[in-house]
Formats: structure tokens, sequence, C-alpha cells
């Protein structure tokens, strides 16, 4: 498979006024391959450099040192920025930050009506992104008498109207509810399997992670973990030891297993946990 | 029989009643709330958890209804409805939206003023709470806005703390933290009830986060209150709370299912802890040896 991103010895630290040396560095010397159509989760607690990889993805910053390339383009490159925002599209924490229009459909008009796409094409695109989120039935409404999870799902749609190949979410799902978060994930998700568009998924909630095709941990601007979620989270030691959760059924089955009970130490879910409970009664009658 | 410190009899709040976006936003709901309780409040979005919780200390007065607050009608006397406020203190969702001194000592002692306190008093208090937020004194000269996210969410806490009311209640305390941030909320929050024995209100969309930490549970459904009831009673109507789009704690479902499937096992399981015992019971325990 193609790499999509990449990210080639990268270092970047914050500049501060009037602070000699310059700030630590944020993100230290990290590589990273991405590829196309790749469902990638992120995780790290607060500070750890998540959201500064999320904003080195489509240019909102460049690294000091290293390069990150979007589709082989080099992110440095400033002729090439709008190339770079048109593949890459982000989705912020905050629902109420990104939207700008007072109608649903304007919001999602917005992306494509700055690149520069024609308007029947923009009124295609509208409709089309907002059937993909499942918000075409609200596309008259003002934003702000939706819920958080539709928001949210209003501003993926405009970012989907913008056609781009990668879609970058940070923390999408933190002020939402339980039901706002399934909607949403549920909306990435499908748009990853359905288009092929390559997401980047930064979150807190484990039981979204074990939803990625891959998932990478990071701390203190490295990457500390990374692989498949079932290759990822049977590191619980380590994951405790940032501060980190651990999906419950997992937690559970370690804990099992240093008692001496018979289970695969990979266990993700607990409907996985509860085969096997079952399957241990019956075997000891 | 001992007068229950935060009391409502037939709360109703209609929004816009008589026009066409009329919307009743709490009914009927009649709940005693005991002195010294760590009440989880629970409830889809839109179910009238924040409604409630804003009728508590007069911000929102009941279409009809009362609220008793120590057994006495807080709109008896309504130019005291000051007083009720600093006796129940909220903390709305994202508090660290509302700093707005220039440091933070000017922000925690911005309650404490309201009430008049004198200095020595405010400045005891001030000095009290950062500390019992984990922040040492010398955050108290910063400005708010140099800290990190979950420091700003603790000293937005600590300056409704530093109120003492009777009865605290936090509105998604721990909402868009961090794992490790959200554990020294949930840690303050139980440590704060212990050692001032007040009345503590929890709104979360966290059912591990209850279940964790709180002593009864108030489930709000479409502007009812469905249940009212201790940690476990609550999570026995796990069929009901699904419809209502709530989900029960992941491990205590495991222990339902299995005693539906016919196994002699406990279902008041939260933590995962108590959670391996139990099965390591099931699965070592009756065995022939």
């Amino acid at each position: 498979m193609k790499n999509y991103i990449e990210f080639d010895g990268v270092c970047f630290a914050y500049e501060e006024d009037n602070e000699i040396p310059a700030a630590e560095n944020v993100i230290e010397n990290m590589s990273l391959k991405i590829e196309k159509g790749d469902f990638v989760a992120v995780l790290g607690h607060n500070g750890c450099g998540k959201s500064t990889l999320a904003k080195l993805c489509n240019a909102i910053l460049v690294p000091q040192q290293g390069k990150v390339y979007i589709d082989g383009i080099d992110t440095a490159d400033e002729e090439r920025i709008y190339d770079i925002r048109q593949r890459v599209g982000m989705v912020f924490q905050n629902p109420d930050n990104q939207i700008v229009a007072t109608v649903v459909e304007d919001d999602v008009a917005f992306g494509p009506e700055n690149l520069g796409v024609e308007p029947a094409e923009i009124r295609k695109r509208v409709d089309e992104a907002l059937r993909d989120v499942g918000m075409y039935d609200f596309r008259f409404f003002e934003p702000h008498k939706l819920s958080g999870g539709q928001k949210q799902r209003v501003a993926i749609a405009g970012i989907i109207a913008m056609k781009p190949d990668c879609i970058v979410l940070d923390e999408p799902t933190a002020m939402l509810d339980p039901r706002g978060r399934r909607e949403v994930m549920d909306t990435v998700k499908r748009l990853n399997e359905e288009y092929g568009i390559t997401v980047i998924f930064i979150t807190h909630y484990m039981d979204e992670a074990v939803r990625a095709n891959r998932v990478i941990v990071m701390d203190k601007g490295k990457i500390l973990l990374d692989g498949a979620p079932k290759e990822v989270f049977v590191n619980t030691d380590t994951l405790k030891d940032i501060g980190l959760d651990i999906p419950e059924a997992t937690e559970l089955t370690h804990l099992l297993i240093g008692k001496g009970i018979d289970l695969p130490e990979d266990i993700l879910d607990i409907d996985e946990l509860y085969s096997h409970i079952i399957r241990l009664t019956e075997e000891k009658n | 029989m001992s007068i229950s410190i935060l009391e409502t009899k037939n709360l109703t709040h209609i929004y816009s009643k008589g026009t066409t976006s009329q919307v009743d936003a709490i009914r009927d709901i009649s709940l005693k709330i005991e002195k010294g309780e760590l009440v989880g409040i629970i409830g889809h979005t839109g179910s009238g958890k924040s409604t409630l919780i804003q009728h508590f200390n007069g911000l929102l007065k009941g279409t009809s209804g009362t609220v008793l607050l120590d057994g006495r009608d807080i709109w008896e006397d309504k130019s005291k409805i000051r007083n009720v406020r600093f006796r129940v203190g909220i903390c709305f969702q994202y508090p660290e939206y509302q700093l707005f001194e220039e440091t933070v000592y000017k922000d925690i002692a911005f309650g404490p003023t309201n009430m008049r306190l004198d200095e020595k008093e405010i400045d005891r208090r001030v000095r009290n709470v950062i500390k019992f937020v984990g922040l040492d004194e010398s955050y108290l000269e910063k400005s708010p806005f140099d800290l990190s996210g979950g420091e700003k969410r603790r000293v937005a806490i600590a300056g409704v703390m530093a109120m003492e009311p009777d009865v605290l209640i936090l509105d998604e305390p721990c909402a868009g933290l961090d794992p490790r941030g959200r554990d020294t909320v949930l840690s303050l929050i139980r440590d704060y009830r212990s050692s001032t024995g007040s009345t503590v209100l929890v709104v979360s969309h966290s059912m591990e986060d209850i279940s964790k930490i709180a002593t009864r549970v108030l489930v709000m459904n479409e502007s009812r209150l469905a249940y009212y009831d201790t940690v476990d009673g609550v999570f026995s109507h796990s069929e009901e709370l699904k419809k209502m789009g709530l989900n029960i704690p992941v491990l205590t479902s495991l222990f339902l299912r299995l005693k539906e499937k016919g196994y002699n096992v406990r279902t008041d399981i939260y933590t995962a802890e108590k959670a391996c015992d139990e099965l390591l019971s099931l699965l070592k325990g009756g065995s022939v040896e």
C-alpha cells in the first residue's frame, strides 16, 4: 500500500516570546508512515503532542526539523499549501467553534466555496455530504439548535464536501454524550470503509480506539506503542504508567491471568471475555 | 424524622409556556436528597438534568411545585434567594471558560468576596482550597490563562468550593479531560465530600465514573424522574436504562449477562478488582478438588 502521510525525523517546538533557549520539543524526532485508506487512532495524555501531530498533517504547523509529506507533497512548500489543505481536512474538539454559518447547508458549503468550486457542483456536494453524515433532513436548521453530536457531523460534512483524501479529527467526541459519541464514530467509520478516506482519530476513549485498524500511543512527543489494537492494548502496564485507560475487558482479563486463569491476553471487548468465561465454566463441569 | 437537605415537590418547569415552542423541561419531580449523600445525576442530553439542577439554587424558578432547602421553600422570601445561592453552589460544565480574573487568587476569591466575608477569612479559604485541589500556593499569583486545561478546571472548581456551600453541584466536571485529569477530579470530589460532610451532586454521562463515586443515582428520562435509588438498585434496571439511551457500566453488564445465563454471581460490580474476585469464585469455587 502507498504511504499517504509520511513524517521523516520531525521535530517541533512552539516558539515563545522572550524565551531562550526555545521551549522544548513537543514532537521529538518522529518518523511515521500512514497508508492510504487506513484508520489510525492516536492516544496519549494531554500535552503529549497529539494535537501538534494533527496540525502538522495539514500544514497548520510546519516542522522546524525534518519533513512531513502529504501524498508526496512537502508541507513546508508554501506554494502548495492549498493542495495540502484540500487533501487533509481537520475536525476539532469543540463543535461550537467550527460552525461559521447560520444555516446547516450554508455551513457545509463554506469549504467548497472557498476552493472556488462551481455553484452547481457545490449544491451537489453539499447534499451528498449531508446524506453521508445522516444530516440531510436538518439542512435548513440553525446549527445552534442541534445536539453536539449533530454539530460534529455537520462539521464532518463540511470537510467531506471538499473531497479530501484524509480527515484528521482531534478529540471530536470529547465534549459529546454517549449517543453523540457513537454517532460521530459510526459516521467516520463508514466514510473510511465506503470511500476509503484515510482517518486519523485522536481520542481519550478506549472503546473508540479499539475500533481503529491501527493504534498509536504517544508520550512526550514520541511514539511509544504502534500496532493493531490487540497488539497495543496487551501492554497494560506501559499504558497505565503514562496515565491512560485500558479497555475494561482487557484490564479484567489481565487480573484474571495474574491469578492463574487461562485466558488469551489480547481480549479487547466484554463479549469476547464473556464467551471465554462461559467456555471455562463449561470445561470445569 | 430528619429533614432532607434538599427536597422537591411536584417540581415542573415549562419553557415558553403557551407558545408553539412550548417545552416541558422537567415534569412533576418529587425527590429528597439526604445530607452527606453523593448523588450521581444521569440522563441523555435533553432529559432535563441541567434544568433540574438550576432549580436547586434558584437560578430557575419552577412553573409549579416547590424546592425546599433544609425544609424551607427557597422562594419563601424572594429577597433571600442570594443566600440560597451561597448555600447551594453550582459549578457549570466547562467552568474554566468562566475564569476571568488577573490572578488565580482573585478568581477563587470572587465568590467569598461576594459573600462579604472579611479579608482574613477569604484568604484562609483561598489558601485552603488551592491546596485541596492539588495545586500549591505558587499558583495563586499566576494568571488563570497560563494554566493547562486540567489545572484551569481545578481552579474553577476551587472557586465554587471556596464558598463552602452545604450542597455542591458539579455539571460534567470531567468532560473533556484526559484519563489522568478525570481520575484527579473524581478523587477530589470524593475527598471533598468525606472531609467536609457536604452534600454533593454530580451530573455525568459516564456510568463508570458515577458507579465509582456515587452513593445514590438519580436518572432523568424525558423530563421525568425515572429512578432515584442506590447505585446497585439503579443499575439492576439495565434493560430500561438501555431503552433510555444510557449504558450501564461494561463490567456490570458482564455479570448481568452471566446471571441471566443462570450463573450464581453478584451483579453489583463496578471495578476490575471486584470483578476479578467474583469471577475467581465462579471459576474456582465449587469445583471438586
